[in-house]
Protein backbone atom coordinates (compact mmCIF):
# COMPACT_ATOMS: atom_id res chain seq x y z
CA UNK A 1 0.00 0.00 0.00
CA UNK A 2 1.06 3.24 -0.81
CA UNK A 3 2.43 5.52 2.54
CA UNK A 4 1.62 9.18 2.18
CA UNK A 5 4.86 11.32 1.65
CA UNK A 6 5.64 14.66 1.77
CA UNK A 7 5.42 15.35 -2.17
CA UNK A 8 1.78 14.84 -1.57
CA UNK A 9 1.85 18.46 -1.31
CA UNK A 10 1.71 17.96 3.12
CA UNK A 11 3.97 18.99 5.46
CA UNK A 12 6.03 17.42 8.35
CA UNK A 13 3.60 18.40 10.96
CA UNK A 14 0.65 17.35 9.06
CA UNK A 15 1.91 13.96 7.63
CA UNK A 16 2.04 14.20 12.07
CA UNK A 17 -0.83 14.56 13.09
CA UNK A 18 -2.72 12.21 10.08
CA UNK A 19 -0.26 8.91 10.97
CA UNK A 20 -1.14 9.40 14.77
CA UNK A 21 -5.06 9.40 13.98
CA UNK A 22 -3.94 6.30 12.29
CA UNK A 23 -4.07 7.80 8.22
CA UNK A 24 -1.00 6.83 6.75
CA UNK A 25 -1.38 5.78 3.15
CA UNK A 26 -3.03 7.18 0.45
CA UNK A 27 -5.77 4.99 0.39
CA UNK A 28 -6.61 6.13 4.51
CA UNK A 29 -6.42 9.83 2.68
CA UNK A 30 -9.10 9.20 0.12
CA UNK A 31 -11.34 7.72 1.81
CA UNK A 32 -11.27 9.74 5.25
CA UNK A 33 -13.84 12.56 5.53
CA UNK A 34 -12.75 15.85 4.01
CA UNK A 35 -13.85 17.68 6.89
CA UNK A 36 -12.16 15.22 9.51
CA UNK A 37 -9.24 15.66 7.38
CA UNK A 38 -9.39 19.63 7.46
CA UNK A 39 -9.69 19.52 11.15
CA UNK A 40 -6.48 17.40 11.82
CA UNK A 41 -4.79 19.07 9.50
CA UNK A 42 -5.55 22.93 10.28
CA UNK A 43 -5.80 23.30 6.20
CA UNK A 44 -9.11 24.21 4.87
CA UNK A 45 -11.66 22.39 2.74
CA UNK A 46 -10.42 23.38 -1.01
CA UNK A 47 -7.01 22.78 0.28
CA UNK A 48 -7.42 19.38 1.23
CA UNK A 49 -9.94 18.92 -2.33
CA UNK A 50 -6.64 20.11 -4.12
CA UNK A 51 -4.73 17.71 -2.42
CA UNK A 52 -7.07 14.77 -3.10
CA UNK A 53 -7.31 16.32 -6.88
CA UNK A 54 -3.20 16.18 -6.37
CA UNK A 55 -3.39 12.53 -5.81
CA UNK A 56 -5.50 11.73 -8.46
CA UNK A 57 -4.09 12.98 -11.28
CA UNK A 58 -0.64 12.14 -10.12
CA UNK A 59 -1.31 8.10 -9.47
CA UNK A 60 -3.89 7.12 -12.47
CA UNK A 61 -3.31 5.42 -14.53
CA UNK A 62 -2.20 7.62 -18.28
CA UNK A 63 -4.41 7.31 -21.43
CA UNK A 64 -2.78 6.81 -24.63
CA UNK A 65 -4.04 7.72 -27.86
CA UNK A 66 -3.94 5.78 -30.69
CA UNK A 67 -0.79 7.26 -32.87
CA UNK A 68 1.29 6.79 -29.56
CA UNK A 69 0.43 3.20 -29.46
CA UNK A 70 1.11 2.68 -33.00
CA UNK A 71 4.21 5.01 -33.14
CA UNK A 72 5.87 3.08 -30.48
CA UNK A 73 4.63 0.14 -32.09
CA UNK A 74 6.65 0.26 -34.58
CA UNK A 75 9.68 2.12 -33.26
CA UNK A 76 9.98 -0.76 -30.78
CA UNK A 77 11.94 -3.82 -31.12
CA UNK A 78 9.70 -6.16 -32.58
CA UNK A 79 11.21 -9.28 -33.07
CA UNK A 80 14.75 -11.83 -32.13
CA UNK A 81 15.81 -13.46 -35.16
CA UNK A 82 16.65 -17.61 -34.23
CA UNK A 83 19.43 -17.39 -37.06
CA UNK A 84 17.64 -20.58 -38.11
CA UNK A 85 16.25 -19.75 -41.75
CA UNK A 86 13.24 -22.30 -41.67
CA UNK A 87 12.31 -21.85 -37.91
CA UNK A 88 12.13 -17.74 -38.59
CA UNK A 89 10.07 -18.06 -41.15
CA UNK A 90 7.28 -20.02 -39.64
CA UNK A 91 7.62 -17.51 -36.57
CA UNK A 92 7.29 -14.83 -39.40
CA UNK A 93 10.44 -12.95 -38.96
CA UNK A 94 11.78 -14.05 -35.37
CA UNK A 95 10.66 -14.26 -31.82
CA UNK A 96 8.58 -11.63 -30.81
CA UNK A 97 8.70 -9.85 -27.80
CA UNK A 98 6.58 -12.02 -25.04
CA UNK A 99 6.58 -15.62 -23.97
CA UNK A 100 6.72 -18.22 -26.07
CA UNK A 101 6.93 -22.01 -25.64
CA UNK A 102 8.83 -25.10 -26.81
CA UNK A 103 7.40 -28.01 -25.82
CA UNK A 104 7.83 -31.74 -26.34
CA UNK A 105 8.62 -34.98 -24.98
CA UNK A 106 12.31 -35.61 -23.74
CA UNK A 107 15.17 -35.67 -25.70
CA UNK A 108 13.12 -34.25 -28.55
CA UNK A 109 15.84 -31.20 -28.66
CA UNK A 110 14.53 -28.52 -27.14
CA UNK A 111 17.78 -27.80 -24.99
CA UNK A 112 19.61 -27.92 -28.09
CA UNK A 113 17.44 -25.74 -29.92
CA UNK A 114 17.81 -23.34 -26.89
CA UNK A 115 21.25 -23.80 -26.78
CA UNK A 116 21.20 -22.73 -31.13
CA UNK A 117 19.42 -19.69 -30.00
CA UNK A 118 21.24 -18.61 -27.35
CA UNK A 119 24.23 -18.61 -30.21
CA UNK A 120 22.07 -17.15 -33.11
CA UNK A 121 20.84 -14.20 -30.94
CA UNK A 122 24.43 -13.14 -29.86
CA UNK A 123 26.94 -14.00 -32.62
CA UNK A 124 26.56 -10.92 -34.37
CA UNK A 125 25.11 -8.41 -32.20
CA UNK A 126 25.60 -6.36 -28.51
CA UNK A 127 22.67 -9.11 -27.66
CA UNK A 128 23.15 -10.45 -24.37
CA UNK A 129 21.07 -13.55 -23.38
CA UNK A 130 20.25 -15.12 -19.73
CA UNK A 131 19.73 -18.84 -19.40
CA UNK A 132 18.05 -19.99 -16.64
CA UNK A 133 18.69 -23.35 -15.73
CA UNK A 134 16.74 -25.37 -13.57
CA UNK A 135 17.75 -29.07 -13.82
CA UNK A 136 21.63 -28.25 -15.10
CA UNK A 137 20.83 -29.09 -19.22
CA UNK A 138 23.19 -26.02 -19.87
CA UNK A 139 26.27 -27.42 -21.48
CA UNK A 140 28.73 -24.57 -22.00
CA UNK A 141 30.98 -27.73 -23.30
CA UNK A 142 28.36 -28.65 -26.20
CA UNK A 143 28.24 -24.82 -27.10
CA UNK A 144 32.12 -24.92 -27.63
CA UNK A 145 31.61 -27.31 -29.46
CA UNK A 146 29.13 -26.00 -31.93
CA UNK A 147 31.19 -23.11 -32.19
CA UNK A 148 34.34 -24.97 -33.18
CA UNK A 149 33.37 -27.36 -35.59
CA UNK A 150 31.12 -24.35 -37.72
CA UNK A 151 34.63 -22.57 -37.76
CA UNK A 152 34.84 -19.92 -35.31
CA UNK A 153 38.44 -18.24 -34.01
CA UNK A 154 39.39 -19.24 -30.12
CA UNK A 155 38.57 -15.19 -29.59
CA UNK A 156 35.12 -15.06 -31.68
CA UNK A 157 34.29 -18.15 -29.16
CA UNK A 158 35.19 -16.67 -26.29
CA UNK A 159 33.61 -12.99 -27.21
CA UNK A 160 29.99 -15.31 -28.22
CA UNK A 161 30.61 -17.31 -24.89
CA UNK A 162 30.71 -14.33 -23.08
CA UNK A 163 27.71 -12.77 -24.04
CA UNK A 164 26.08 -16.14 -22.73
CA UNK A 165 24.77 -15.44 -19.46
CA UNK A 166 23.84 -18.64 -17.10
CA UNK A 167 22.01 -18.32 -13.71
CA UNK A 168 21.10 -21.68 -12.24
CA UNK A 169 17.74 -22.02 -10.08
CA UNK A 170 16.66 -24.73 -8.37
CA UNK A 171 12.92 -23.70 -6.95
CA UNK A 172 10.11 -21.66 -7.82
CA UNK A 173 10.31 -19.44 -5.19
CA UNK A 174 14.11 -18.61 -6.34
CA UNK A 175 12.84 -18.22 -10.26
CA UNK A 176 10.27 -15.43 -8.69
CA UNK A 177 13.11 -13.47 -7.20
CA UNK A 178 15.09 -13.57 -9.68
CA UNK A 179 13.04 -12.16 -11.83
CA UNK A 180 11.60 -9.56 -9.58
CA UNK A 181 15.80 -8.31 -9.20
CA UNK A 182 15.56 -8.17 -12.63
CA UNK A 183 12.85 -6.12 -12.77
CA UNK A 184 13.66 -4.21 -10.51
CA UNK A 185 16.89 -3.32 -11.59
CA UNK A 186 18.98 -5.17 -8.45
CA UNK A 187 20.27 -7.23 -10.70
CA UNK A 188 21.20 -5.70 -13.50
CA UNK A 189 22.28 -7.85 -17.39
CA UNK A 190 23.38 -5.47 -20.05
CA UNK A 191 21.81 -5.18 -23.55
CA UNK A 192 19.66 -8.39 -22.17
CA UNK A 193 17.76 -9.36 -25.31
CA UNK A 194 16.22 -12.87 -24.24
CA UNK A 195 15.60 -14.80 -21.41
CA UNK A 196 15.07 -18.69 -21.88
CA UNK A 197 14.02 -20.92 -18.77
CA UNK A 198 15.01 -24.30 -19.36
CA UNK A 199 12.63 -25.96 -17.54
CA UNK A 200 9.60 -24.36 -16.29
CA UNK A 201 7.84 -27.78 -15.29
CA UNK A 202 10.92 -29.13 -13.41
CA UNK A 203 10.24 -26.32 -11.59
CA UNK A 204 6.60 -26.58 -11.12
CA UNK A 205 6.20 -30.46 -10.70
CA UNK A 206 8.10 -29.75 -7.21
CA UNK A 207 4.84 -28.39 -5.77
CA UNK A 208 2.07 -29.56 -7.53
CA UNK A 209 3.37 -33.30 -9.18
CA UNK A 210 1.71 -34.38 -12.27
CA UNK A 211 -0.59 -36.99 -13.52
CA UNK A 212 1.98 -38.06 -16.22
CA UNK A 213 0.63 -36.39 -18.75
CA UNK A 214 3.19 -34.67 -22.20
CA UNK A 215 4.96 -31.47 -20.26
CA UNK A 216 5.70 -28.05 -22.24
CA UNK A 217 9.09 -26.15 -21.92
CA UNK A 218 9.44 -22.26 -22.08
CA UNK A 219 12.01 -19.14 -24.50
CA UNK A 220 10.82 -17.51 -22.07
CA UNK A 221 10.61 -21.09 -22.78
CA UNK A 222 8.47 -23.63 -21.56
CA UNK A 223 8.57 -28.23 -20.91
CA UNK A 224 5.99 -31.50 -22.69
CA UNK A 225 4.50 -35.99 -20.80
CA UNK A 226 2.83 -38.47 -22.40
CA UNK A 227 -0.10 -40.66 -21.78
CA UNK A 228 -1.80 -43.41 -23.80
CA UNK A 229 -0.36 -42.22 -26.96
CA UNK A 230 -1.56 -38.91 -26.75
CA UNK A 231 0.71 -36.41 -25.94
CA UNK A 232 -0.57 -33.18 -23.20
CA UNK A 233 0.94 -30.03 -22.70
CA UNK A 234 1.86 -29.43 -18.82
CA UNK A 235 1.29 -26.91 -16.45
CA UNK A 236 -2.63 -26.96 -17.07
CA UNK A 237 -5.40 -25.12 -18.34
CA UNK A 238 -4.56 -21.54 -17.09
CA UNK A 239 -0.94 -21.96 -19.13
CA UNK A 240 -2.72 -22.71 -22.36
CA UNK A 241 -2.97 -19.31 -23.15
CA UNK A 242 -0.23 -17.54 -21.97
CA UNK A 243 2.83 -18.13 -24.71
CA UNK A 244 1.91 -16.15 -27.44
CA UNK A 245 3.41 -18.86 -29.93
CA UNK A 246 3.26 -22.43 -28.98
CA UNK A 247 6.41 -24.69 -30.71
CA UNK A 248 5.82 -28.56 -30.49
CA UNK A 249 8.76 -30.71 -31.23
CA UNK A 250 8.40 -34.20 -32.27
CA UNK A 251 11.42 -36.21 -33.24
CA UNK A 252 10.92 -37.64 -36.48
CA UNK A 253 11.66 -40.76 -37.54
CA UNK A 254 12.18 -40.45 -41.28
CA UNK A 255 15.76 -39.29 -43.07
CA UNK A 256 17.72 -40.11 -40.09
CA UNK A 257 21.54 -40.67 -41.31
CA UNK A 258 23.64 -41.71 -38.58
CA UNK A 259 25.07 -38.16 -36.96
CA UNK A 260 22.12 -36.29 -37.00
CA UNK A 261 18.44 -36.04 -35.76
CA UNK A 262 16.12 -34.68 -37.80
CA UNK A 263 12.89 -32.78 -35.71
CA UNK A 264 9.31 -31.41 -36.70
CA UNK A 265 8.36 -28.30 -35.42
CA UNK A 266 4.73 -26.84 -35.64
CA UNK A 267 4.18 -23.58 -34.22
CA UNK A 268 0.51 -22.13 -33.59
CA UNK A 269 -0.30 -18.70 -32.86
CA UNK A 270 -2.01 -18.48 -29.56
CA UNK A 271 -4.71 -15.56 -31.30
CA UNK A 272 -4.92 -17.65 -34.37
CA UNK A 273 -5.21 -21.50 -33.21
CA UNK A 274 -6.17 -22.45 -36.67
CA UNK A 275 -3.25 -21.89 -38.51
CA UNK A 276 -0.33 -24.26 -37.86
CA UNK A 277 3.05 -24.44 -39.87
CA UNK A 278 5.67 -26.84 -39.57
CA UNK A 279 9.16 -27.06 -40.55
CA UNK A 280 11.77 -29.55 -40.34
CA UNK A 281 15.10 -28.99 -38.42
CA UNK A 282 17.94 -31.26 -38.36
CA UNK A 283 20.31 -31.47 -35.23
CA UNK A 284 24.10 -32.75 -35.18
CA UNK A 285 27.04 -31.94 -33.77
CA UNK A 286 26.95 -28.49 -35.73
CA UNK A 287 23.84 -27.69 -33.70
CA UNK A 288 20.49 -27.18 -34.93
CA UNK A 289 19.74 -25.94 -38.77
CA UNK B 1 15.13 -15.31 3.15
CA UNK B 2 17.04 -13.58 0.00
CA UNK B 3 19.55 -15.74 -2.37
CA UNK B 4 22.66 -14.33 -4.38
CA UNK B 5 22.27 -15.64 -7.63
CA UNK B 6 25.19 -16.11 -9.32
CA UNK B 7 25.40 -15.33 -13.30
CA UNK B 8 27.62 -17.03 -14.93
CA UNK B 9 28.75 -16.25 -18.69
CA UNK B 10 29.49 -19.85 -20.74
CA UNK B 11 32.82 -19.20 -21.19
CA UNK B 12 33.10 -19.56 -16.88
CA UNK B 13 30.97 -23.23 -17.38
CA UNK B 14 33.29 -23.90 -19.89
CA UNK B 15 36.08 -23.94 -17.99
CA UNK B 16 34.65 -25.77 -14.91
CA UNK B 17 32.72 -28.03 -17.22
CA UNK B 18 36.56 -28.69 -18.74
CA UNK B 19 38.99 -28.22 -15.69
CA UNK B 20 37.97 -31.85 -14.00
CA UNK B 21 38.08 -35.15 -15.48
CA UNK B 22 35.51 -37.26 -15.69
CA UNK B 23 34.21 -41.04 -14.60
CA UNK B 24 35.72 -43.25 -16.82
CA UNK B 25 33.78 -46.98 -17.37
CA UNK B 26 36.38 -49.00 -18.42
CA UNK B 27 35.40 -48.88 -21.72
CA UNK B 28 36.64 -46.69 -24.21
CA UNK B 29 34.03 -46.67 -27.00
CA UNK B 30 31.28 -46.51 -23.77
CA UNK B 31 33.43 -43.48 -22.97
CA UNK B 32 33.72 -41.68 -26.41
CA UNK B 33 29.88 -42.38 -26.60
CA UNK B 34 28.70 -40.62 -23.17
CA UNK B 35 30.96 -37.49 -23.94
CA UNK B 36 34.33 -37.65 -24.33
CA UNK B 37 35.84 -39.93 -21.57
CA UNK B 38 32.94 -41.10 -19.03
CA UNK B 39 30.40 -39.77 -16.74
CA UNK B 40 30.70 -36.19 -16.80
CA UNK B 41 30.85 -34.81 -13.18
CA UNK B 42 27.81 -32.04 -12.18
CA UNK B 43 25.16 -33.86 -13.29
CA UNK B 44 22.42 -36.25 -13.49
CA UNK B 45 22.57 -39.58 -15.25
CA UNK B 46 19.90 -42.15 -15.45
CA UNK B 47 21.16 -45.83 -16.31
CA UNK B 48 18.27 -48.14 -17.70
CA UNK B 49 17.36 -51.70 -18.65
CA UNK B 50 15.71 -54.59 -18.06
CA UNK B 51 16.37 -56.85 -15.53
CA UNK B 52 20.18 -58.33 -16.07
CA UNK B 53 21.38 -55.84 -18.18
CA UNK B 54 24.21 -54.69 -16.42
CA UNK B 55 23.20 -51.40 -14.60
CA UNK B 56 24.44 -52.65 -11.45
CA UNK B 57 27.58 -53.77 -12.83
CA UNK B 58 28.02 -50.72 -14.76
CA UNK B 59 27.56 -48.55 -11.37
CA UNK B 60 29.70 -50.89 -9.64
CA UNK B 61 32.80 -50.89 -11.91
CA UNK B 62 32.24 -46.54 -11.76
CA UNK B 63 32.87 -46.88 -8.13
CA UNK B 64 36.07 -48.75 -8.57
CA UNK B 65 36.55 -46.60 -11.80
CA UNK B 66 36.44 -43.47 -9.15
CA UNK B 67 39.50 -44.36 -7.09
CA UNK B 68 41.57 -44.56 -10.39
CA UNK B 69 44.95 -42.48 -9.44
CA UNK B 70 45.63 -39.31 -10.48
CA UNK B 71 48.68 -39.88 -12.34
CA UNK B 72 46.55 -41.57 -14.70
CA UNK B 73 44.11 -38.73 -14.91
CA UNK B 74 41.52 -40.16 -12.49
CA UNK B 75 39.64 -38.65 -9.79
CA UNK B 76 41.47 -40.59 -7.15
CA UNK B 77 38.31 -40.24 -4.67
CA UNK B 78 35.75 -41.90 -2.72
CA UNK B 79 32.23 -43.07 -3.58
CA UNK B 80 28.97 -43.56 -2.17
CA UNK B 81 26.31 -46.23 -3.47
CA UNK B 82 22.77 -45.51 -1.94
CA UNK B 83 21.06 -49.67 -2.27
CA UNK B 84 17.38 -49.12 -2.41
CA UNK B 85 16.81 -53.32 -3.93
CA UNK B 86 19.40 -54.73 -1.97
CA UNK B 87 21.63 -55.71 -5.46
CA UNK B 88 24.48 -54.91 -4.31
CA UNK B 89 27.12 -57.65 -3.66
CA UNK B 90 30.13 -57.26 -2.10
CA UNK B 91 32.22 -60.19 -3.29
CA UNK B 92 31.11 -58.82 -6.77
CA UNK B 93 32.25 -55.05 -6.01
CA UNK B 94 35.93 -56.36 -4.71
CA UNK B 95 36.43 -58.67 -7.57
CA UNK B 96 35.99 -55.44 -9.74
CA UNK B 97 37.30 -52.95 -7.71
CA UNK B 98 40.69 -54.97 -7.58
CA UNK B 99 40.93 -55.88 -11.01
CA UNK B 100 40.83 -52.48 -11.97
CA UNK B 101 43.58 -51.04 -9.62
CA UNK B 102 45.52 -54.21 -10.71
CA UNK B 103 45.32 -53.00 -14.44
CA UNK B 104 46.17 -49.15 -13.00
CA UNK B 105 48.89 -50.92 -11.65
CA UNK B 106 50.03 -52.51 -14.74
CA UNK B 107 49.50 -49.46 -16.26
CA UNK B 108 51.82 -47.30 -14.05
CA UNK B 109 54.15 -50.03 -13.81
CA UNK B 110 54.87 -49.93 -10.55
CA UNK B 111 54.86 -52.32 -7.45
CA UNK B 112 53.09 -49.53 -5.08
CA UNK B 113 51.01 -52.09 -3.45
CA UNK B 114 47.64 -50.27 -3.21
CA UNK B 115 46.10 -51.91 -0.38
CA UNK B 116 42.69 -53.40 -0.42
CA UNK B 117 41.87 -52.13 3.08
CA UNK B 118 42.14 -48.64 1.72
CA UNK B 119 40.77 -49.16 -1.45
CA UNK B 120 37.60 -50.42 0.31
CA UNK B 121 37.53 -47.65 2.60
CA UNK B 122 37.17 -45.35 -0.12
CA UNK B 123 33.83 -46.78 -0.32
CA UNK B 124 30.83 -46.19 1.27
CA UNK B 125 27.15 -48.01 1.22
CA UNK B 126 24.10 -47.16 2.39
CA UNK B 127 21.20 -49.58 2.51
CA UNK B 128 17.85 -47.79 2.73
CA UNK B 129 14.94 -49.93 2.33
CA UNK B 130 11.14 -47.71 1.88
CA UNK B 131 10.78 -44.95 1.07
CA UNK B 132 11.01 -43.21 4.64
CA UNK B 133 14.40 -44.03 4.75
CA UNK B 134 15.21 -42.93 1.61
CA UNK B 135 14.13 -39.64 1.70
CA UNK B 136 15.46 -39.04 5.18
CA UNK B 137 18.80 -40.05 3.98
CA UNK B 138 18.76 -37.76 0.97
CA UNK B 139 17.88 -34.97 3.35
CA UNK B 140 21.07 -36.04 5.28
CA UNK B 141 23.30 -36.38 2.38
CA UNK B 142 24.39 -32.40 2.56
CA UNK B 143 26.05 -33.31 6.28
CA UNK B 144 27.02 -36.59 5.08
CA UNK B 145 29.25 -34.74 2.21
CA UNK B 146 30.36 -32.52 4.62
CA UNK B 147 31.85 -35.13 6.67
CA UNK B 148 33.41 -37.13 3.39
CA UNK B 149 33.76 -34.04 1.38
CA UNK B 150 35.91 -36.60 -0.86
CA UNK B 151 33.45 -38.26 -2.55
CA UNK B 152 32.99 -37.83 -5.86
CA UNK B 153 30.04 -40.09 -6.97
CA UNK B 154 26.88 -40.83 -5.72
CA UNK B 155 25.11 -43.99 -6.98
CA UNK B 156 21.47 -44.82 -6.51
CA UNK B 157 20.53 -48.33 -7.06
CA UNK B 158 17.52 -47.90 -8.21
CA UNK B 159 15.46 -44.76 -8.05
CA UNK B 160 12.33 -46.22 -8.85
CA UNK B 161 12.08 -49.12 -5.97
CA UNK B 162 11.28 -47.01 -3.13
CA UNK B 163 7.98 -45.62 -4.81
CA UNK B 164 7.12 -48.99 -6.06
CA UNK B 165 5.32 -49.92 -2.50
CA UNK B 166 2.31 -47.33 -3.99
CA UNK B 167 2.14 -45.59 -0.89
CA UNK B 168 1.81 -41.98 -2.25
CA UNK B 169 -0.27 -41.29 -5.45
CA UNK B 170 1.60 -40.51 -8.78
CA UNK B 171 1.47 -36.58 -8.22
CA UNK B 172 2.68 -36.84 -5.39
CA UNK B 173 5.56 -39.29 -6.40
CA UNK B 174 6.32 -37.03 -9.24
CA UNK B 175 6.37 -33.57 -6.80
CA UNK B 176 8.52 -35.95 -4.39
CA UNK B 177 10.53 -36.61 -7.25
CA UNK B 178 11.42 -33.50 -8.28
CA UNK B 179 12.55 -31.97 -5.35
CA UNK B 180 14.37 -34.25 -4.16
CA UNK B 181 16.30 -34.60 -7.40
CA UNK B 182 16.36 -30.27 -7.00
CA UNK B 183 18.06 -30.66 -3.91
CA UNK B 184 20.44 -33.25 -4.80
CA UNK B 185 21.26 -31.95 -8.13
CA UNK B 186 22.38 -28.59 -6.27
CA UNK B 187 24.64 -30.63 -4.65
CA UNK B 188 26.12 -32.10 -7.38
CA UNK B 189 27.22 -29.07 -9.19
CA UNK B 190 28.32 -27.10 -6.08
CA UNK B 191 30.53 -30.07 -4.96
CA UNK B 192 31.13 -31.04 -8.76
CA UNK B 193 29.71 -34.77 -7.85
CA UNK B 194 28.42 -37.26 -10.87
CA UNK B 195 24.98 -38.79 -9.69
CA UNK B 196 24.42 -42.42 -11.39
CA UNK B 197 21.17 -43.54 -10.70
CA UNK B 198 19.78 -46.87 -12.41
CA UNK B 199 16.07 -47.02 -13.29
CA UNK B 200 13.95 -50.33 -14.07
CA UNK B 201 11.98 -50.11 -17.20
CA UNK B 202 7.66 -50.78 -17.12
CA UNK B 203 5.29 -51.11 -19.68
CA UNK B 204 3.32 -47.81 -21.40
CA UNK B 205 -0.51 -47.94 -20.19
CA UNK B 206 -2.10 -47.78 -24.11
CA UNK B 207 -4.18 -49.14 -25.96
CA UNK B 208 -2.43 -50.52 -28.72
CA UNK B 209 0.76 -50.02 -27.33
CA UNK B 210 2.63 -51.91 -24.45
CA UNK B 211 5.91 -50.60 -25.66
CA UNK B 212 9.27 -51.05 -22.90
CA UNK B 213 9.43 -46.99 -21.58
CA UNK B 214 11.57 -46.23 -18.40
CA UNK B 215 9.53 -46.47 -15.17
CA UNK B 216 8.55 -43.74 -13.38
CA UNK B 217 6.88 -42.02 -16.09
CA UNK B 218 7.68 -39.59 -19.11
CA UNK B 219 7.77 -36.17 -16.82
CA UNK B 220 10.54 -38.36 -14.93
CA UNK B 221 12.46 -38.75 -18.51
CA UNK B 222 12.73 -34.98 -18.72
CA UNK B 223 14.73 -34.56 -15.41
CA UNK B 224 18.22 -36.35 -16.00
CA UNK B 225 20.98 -34.67 -17.90
CA UNK B 226 21.95 -37.95 -19.78
CA UNK B 227 20.24 -41.74 -20.19
CA UNK B 228 21.50 -44.49 -21.01
CA UNK B 229 19.65 -47.76 -21.76
CA UNK B 230 21.22 -50.97 -21.67
CA UNK B 231 20.78 -53.70 -23.01
CA UNK B 232 22.19 -57.84 -23.61
CA UNK B 233 22.53 -60.32 -25.86
CA UNK B 234 24.04 -63.34 -24.75
CA UNK B 235 27.53 -62.53 -24.20
CA UNK B 236 27.19 -58.96 -25.35
CA UNK B 237 26.35 -56.22 -24.10
CA UNK B 238 24.73 -53.38 -25.68
CA UNK B 239 24.15 -49.62 -24.76
CA UNK B 240 22.44 -46.70 -26.04
CA UNK B 241 22.59 -43.30 -25.69
CA UNK B 242 19.05 -41.99 -25.16
CA UNK B 243 19.46 -38.78 -24.21
CA UNK B 244 22.21 -36.32 -23.77
CA UNK B 245 23.11 -32.44 -23.51
CA UNK B 246 26.75 -32.77 -24.98
CA UNK B 247 26.88 -35.66 -27.26
CA UNK B 248 25.08 -37.32 -30.10
CA UNK B 249 22.52 -40.22 -29.46
CA UNK B 250 24.83 -43.40 -30.34
CA UNK B 251 24.67 -47.07 -29.66
CA UNK B 252 27.62 -49.09 -28.55
CA UNK B 253 28.58 -52.66 -27.58
CA UNK B 254 30.49 -53.43 -24.24
CA UNK B 255 30.91 -56.47 -22.18
CA UNK B 256 30.66 -57.67 -18.88
CA UNK B 257 33.34 -60.00 -18.12
CA UNK B 258 34.76 -61.00 -14.81
CA UNK B 259 37.03 -57.88 -14.21
CA UNK B 260 33.91 -55.66 -14.80
CA UNK B 261 32.81 -53.44 -17.71
CA UNK B 262 35.71 -53.89 -20.48
CA UNK B 263 35.31 -53.14 -24.60
CA UNK B 264 33.75 -55.58 -26.66
CA UNK B 265 36.11 -57.20 -29.40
Amino acid sequence: MLKLKLEDLLTDNELKSLNQNRITTLLDFLQEDTEKLSILTQLTLPQILEIRNNIFKKYSAEPINGTDLYITSITKRKSIQTGIKELDSILDRGIPSGIIEICGLAGSGKSQLCMQIAINCVKDSDNTILYIDTKGDFSALRIQKILDLNGYSHKDMAIIMLKIKIVRVWTIEDLIELIQKIKSGLIVVENLALVIIDSLPCLVFQHFGDDNKMDGESTSVNKGSNYIEKANRCLGKYWENIPAILLILKRSLESIDDNSLSIRISATNCNNPHVVKTCMLKVSALGVR
Amino acid sequence: MTTNFKIYNAADLWQIETSSPAIPTFSQKLDKTLGDDGIPLGSLTEVLGLPGTGKTQLCLQLCASVQVPKVLGGLQSESLYIDTNTNFTLCRFKEILFASLAKCQRLLDTSIAISEEDALKKFHYIKTIGLEKFCSFLNQLPNYLTEYPNVKLIVIDSIAFPFKEGSISLKQRTGLLFRLMADLHKLAVDKQIAVVLTNEMSNRLGLSSGALVGALGDAWAHRCNIRLLLCADKNESCAVLAKSNTAPEAAVKFKITREGIRDAD
